[in-house]
Order: C-alpha cells, then sequence, then structure tokens
C-alpha cells in the first residue's frame, strides 16, 4: 500500500469512498481470516466482515491511532464471538475496541509486522503455551475451560499463557528491530 | 525490553489472562480494578495485550482463491458504502453491527433490479434516437411491462429483506413469509438433471397432500427466489422436489427442500 493507515484513515472520516476500498483491499483477509477461524464457517465469516467493514466505515473514530491490523483483528474477534455467544458461555473480557492513547502506543510498535512473521513466532512457542493461547483468542473460551479441555491445572494454565504471551512479545520485539 | 528483575506478583498471571480476554466477567472486574492501581501490572496488561491481539493478525487468509471469501463480498460491502455516503460528516452514524448482512440471493435479485433498471434506461434513449410514434407506441408497451416487473421485484426484495418477515431455514434454503406472500429462496442449488426441473409444493392448512405450484430451476449461482401464489396465511407446508420438466401432480422424488410454517 502506498498511502499509509492514517492517512487513508483520514479520508474514510471525510467519507471517501476510494480510501476505504484500498483500506478493505489491504486488510480484509485478516478480518475474514480471524472470524473464519473463531466461527468456522465462510458465510458466518463474511458476515462478520462485512459487519466490521461497514462499522469501520460508519464510526471510522473508533480507532485512534496504533496498530490498524491488531485493531481489526481485536474488533473482528468481539463481532465473531458475539455471533457465537448464543451457541456457548464464553469469557466476558472483550478486548476493547477504542483504545487509550498509551496502549495505541504500545500497539503501534508491531505496525509493520505481517502476518507471516507472527505465525513463525507463535509456531516458535511451546505447544503447551501456543495452544492455550490460540484456544483463547479464537475459542472465545474462559480459563476455565481451557484448562478442563487441556486438562491442566487452572494455575498451571494462566502461568502458560502468560509464559507464551511475554516469549511472543519477545518475538516480536526482536521482528520489529530486525 | 526491562532487564531489571521484579520480584514476583500474584496478579500477573491474571493480568495475562485478562489481556488474552479470556477471564470471566467476575475476574475480570477483579483485575480491572487492579490495573487501575497497580503501575507493574497496568505496564504488563498494555504489552500483553498489544501481543495478544498480534495473534489474530496471524489468521490472516492466504491470497489464492480457495481461502479468500467470495467475490461478492466486496462489491456487496462498496455497494453499501457508496450508497450510505453522507454529504456531510455525519457524528452518531447508525451501529453498522445492527445491520444484516445480503445472502447471495439477496445480492442475485438487486442485481435483477439493476439489471431491469439499466435495460429501461437503454429501451429509453433507443426511443429518443429514433423519433418514432410507432416505436415509442411500442417502447411505451415494453416500459409499462419493465416497470410493471420492476414493481413485483421492488415487492419481492422488500420482502425479502423486511425486518418483519418470517425466515424458516432449511437445508439450502429458506421459506420467507410477510404478510400473505411466501417465497422459496434456495443458493448452492445444483441444475436439475437433464429433462428435469424443480417444483414447489405447498400444504394448505388442514389439508393432508401436497399441492402442486410453480416449477423453476436456478440460475448460474444456484440461486433460485420463488414467489409462491399467496395466502401464506393458508399455508401449513412448502417443499421443493426434483420432478419431470412440465411438473407433476404428486411429489415423485424425495424432497430437496421440506419447511414447516408456523
Amino acid at each position: 500500500m502506498t498511502e499509509d493507515v492514517d492517512a487513508l484513515m483520514a479520508r474514510v472520516r471525510r467519507h471517501d469512498a476510494d480510501a476505504f476500498e484500498t483500506l478493505y483491499d489491504a486488510y480484509h483477509r485478516i478480518v475474514y481470516g480471524v472470524a473464519l477461524r473463531v466461527l468456522g464457517d465462510r458465510a458466518g465469516a463474511e458476515d462478520v466482515t462485512q459487519t466490521v467493514f461497514l462499522k469501520l466505515w460508519n464510526a471510522p473514530n473508533l480507532f485512534r491511532g496504533g496498530n490498524f491490523a491488531a485493531w481489526l483483528a481485536r474488533v473482528t474477534r468481539n463481532r465473531a464471538l458475539d455471533v457465537v455467544r448464543g451457541r456457548n458461555v464464553r469469557a466476558e473480557a472483550e478486548l476493547p475496541e477504542a483504545l487509550p492513547e498509551n496502549e495505541s502506543m504500545e500497539d503501534a510498535a508491531f505496525a509493520r509486522i505481517d502476518a507471516e512473521r507472527v505465525r513463525s513466532a507463535l509456531a516458535a512457542l511451546p505447544p503447551e503455551q501456543r495452544e492455550p493461547i490460540e484456544l483463547g483468542f479464537f475459542g472465545g473460551v474462559t480459563h476455565q475451560e481451557i484448562a478442563r479441555r487441556f486438562q491442566t491445572p487452572l494455575g498451571t494454565v494462566k502461568t502458560r499463557i502468560r509464559s507464551g504471551l511475554r516469549r511472543l512479545r519477545t518475538a516480536l520485539d526482536e521482528a520489529v528491530t530486525v | 525490553m526491562n532487564q531489571r528483575q521484579e520480584p514476583p506478583h500474584a496478579m500477573l498471571d491474571d493480568v495475562a489472562v485478562y489481556a488474552l480476554g479470556v477471564l470471566p466477567t467476575a475476574d475480570a472486574a477483579k483485575v480491572r480494578d487492579h490495573i487501575a492501581s497497580c503501575r507493574r501490572c497496568a505496564r504488563e496488561y498494555a504489552s500483553l495485550k498489544a501481543t495478544a491481539a498480534m495473534v489474530g493478525v496471524s489468521a490472516e487468509t492466504a491470497r489464492d482463491a480457495e481461502n479468500a471469501p467470495s467475490t461478492l463480498l466486496k462489491p456487496r460491502i462498496m455497494a453499501r458504502v457508496r450508497a450510505s455516503k453522507p454529504a456531510a460528516p455525519v457524528r452518531t452514524p447508525a451501529p453498522a453491527s445492527r445491520m444484516p448482512a445480503w445472502p447471495a440471493y439477496l445480492v442475485a435479485a438487486a442485481c435483477v433490479v439493476i439489471a431491469i433498471v439499466s435495460s429501461m434506461w437503454n429501451v429509453a434513449l433507443v426511443g429518443q434516437l429514433h423519433q418514432s410514434q410507432q416505436e415509442i407506441a411500442r417502447m411505451s408497451q415494453r416500459s409499462d411491462s419493465l416497470a410493471r416487473a420492476l414493481e413485483d421485484q421492488r415487492t419481492t426484495l422488500s420482502d425479502l429483506m423486511g425486518s418483519d418477515a418470517k425466515r424458516y431455514t432449511a437445508n439450502d434454503g429458506e421459506v420467507i413469509t410477510r404478510g400473505n406472500r411466501a417465497y422459496i429462496a434456495m443458493h448452492d442449488l445444483p441444475q436439475p438433471p437433464r429433462g428435469k426441473v424443480y417444483q414447489a409444493w405447498t400444504l394448505p392448512k388442514g389439508a393432508t397432500k401436497m399441492v402442486p405450484s410453480l416449477t423453476f430451476v436456478p440460475d448460474a449461482h444456484g440461486v433460485a427466489i420463488v414467489s409462491l401464489p399467496p395466502d401464506a396465511h393458508a399455508l401449513a407446508a412448502v417443499a421443493v422436489s426434483v420432478e419431470p420438466d412440465g411438473g407433476s401432480k404428486q411429489p415423485t422424488s424425495k424432497p430437496v427442500l421440506l419447511v414447516t410454517l408456523t
């Protein structure tokens, strides 16, 4: 993309449909991918993708800077979990969509990391750390449910999630500085 | 990265779980309160939440067609965007999450309407060019016919998208009723074998035998929208089966769609 996200979002706030289309082209595979992982069906994933992008069009000020891809992933995860909410008991803690400024700055550090690098970093985690993290993010289940599914004590699951996220953080930090 | 060794903190595991978004409601409230008063946990939370969100980025699908969403998705979204483009910035736009997505058959129906409008426009241009009284009369007749078709399509679209419409889903289709009108909307419907068509059947309330209704075939995309003769209120069930071309007086094959209306 020749134009950066902040410039495109500024145009979207002025209701520039061409800028919106550019953002769609660049980011729809993340939105669709997250929705597909959460829902497991293509039609539902497309519905969520449409909802997320129309939300972006109608309320562009929800994005207040930082890592646009991660923000979209967060928003999509929340919307997709709304869809499955009727089927499963899920965790309450939605990832916030409008971030305070300091958190946006924290987020922004990873903005230049592409999906392939993230997948590599995730793949490098030990399975006992990676699997609870992925199940938590895409499955929308509570940590108790994760513990039950892996037949692991709750305290151990919590520690593995934290250890995994910290290792992932370190790997992503290194990817930023490369 | 902070290399300084910090003392263990009992809440840090909970903060990580909260950052991932998997903490139940009651526990989440406690952690939120704690983060508000503990700088170390607030720092950890900001760091790990940014990391957790990147897990989502990993789900980006490949560029190949197999993993891509339907090619109809982008036009569907852009049509909504361009149609809703306001003249001036709007401070409180309607929430997008309440807007239902268009199923494929609605897109198909919309395309039909657009095609009809387009035809009318072309037809009108031709009439102006020739300036022929006879042509105008013929076009007028054609225009009336198209206008009636357009009106029917508008009614169909309005019914299919109406928030007060009742929807009964089964297999690859659904029956939609609104007022006294009923529709069968099917998608992913294969073309019937040579010499065969799909036939709709209705079961009037209190009856024990299906009544033959319209025959139809899906379009090239496997979409079929059938407007059933009124009255929807009097129907107990709707079915679709594969029948010989021209239709049957009673079903001769297992139904591909069978919906009981309540």
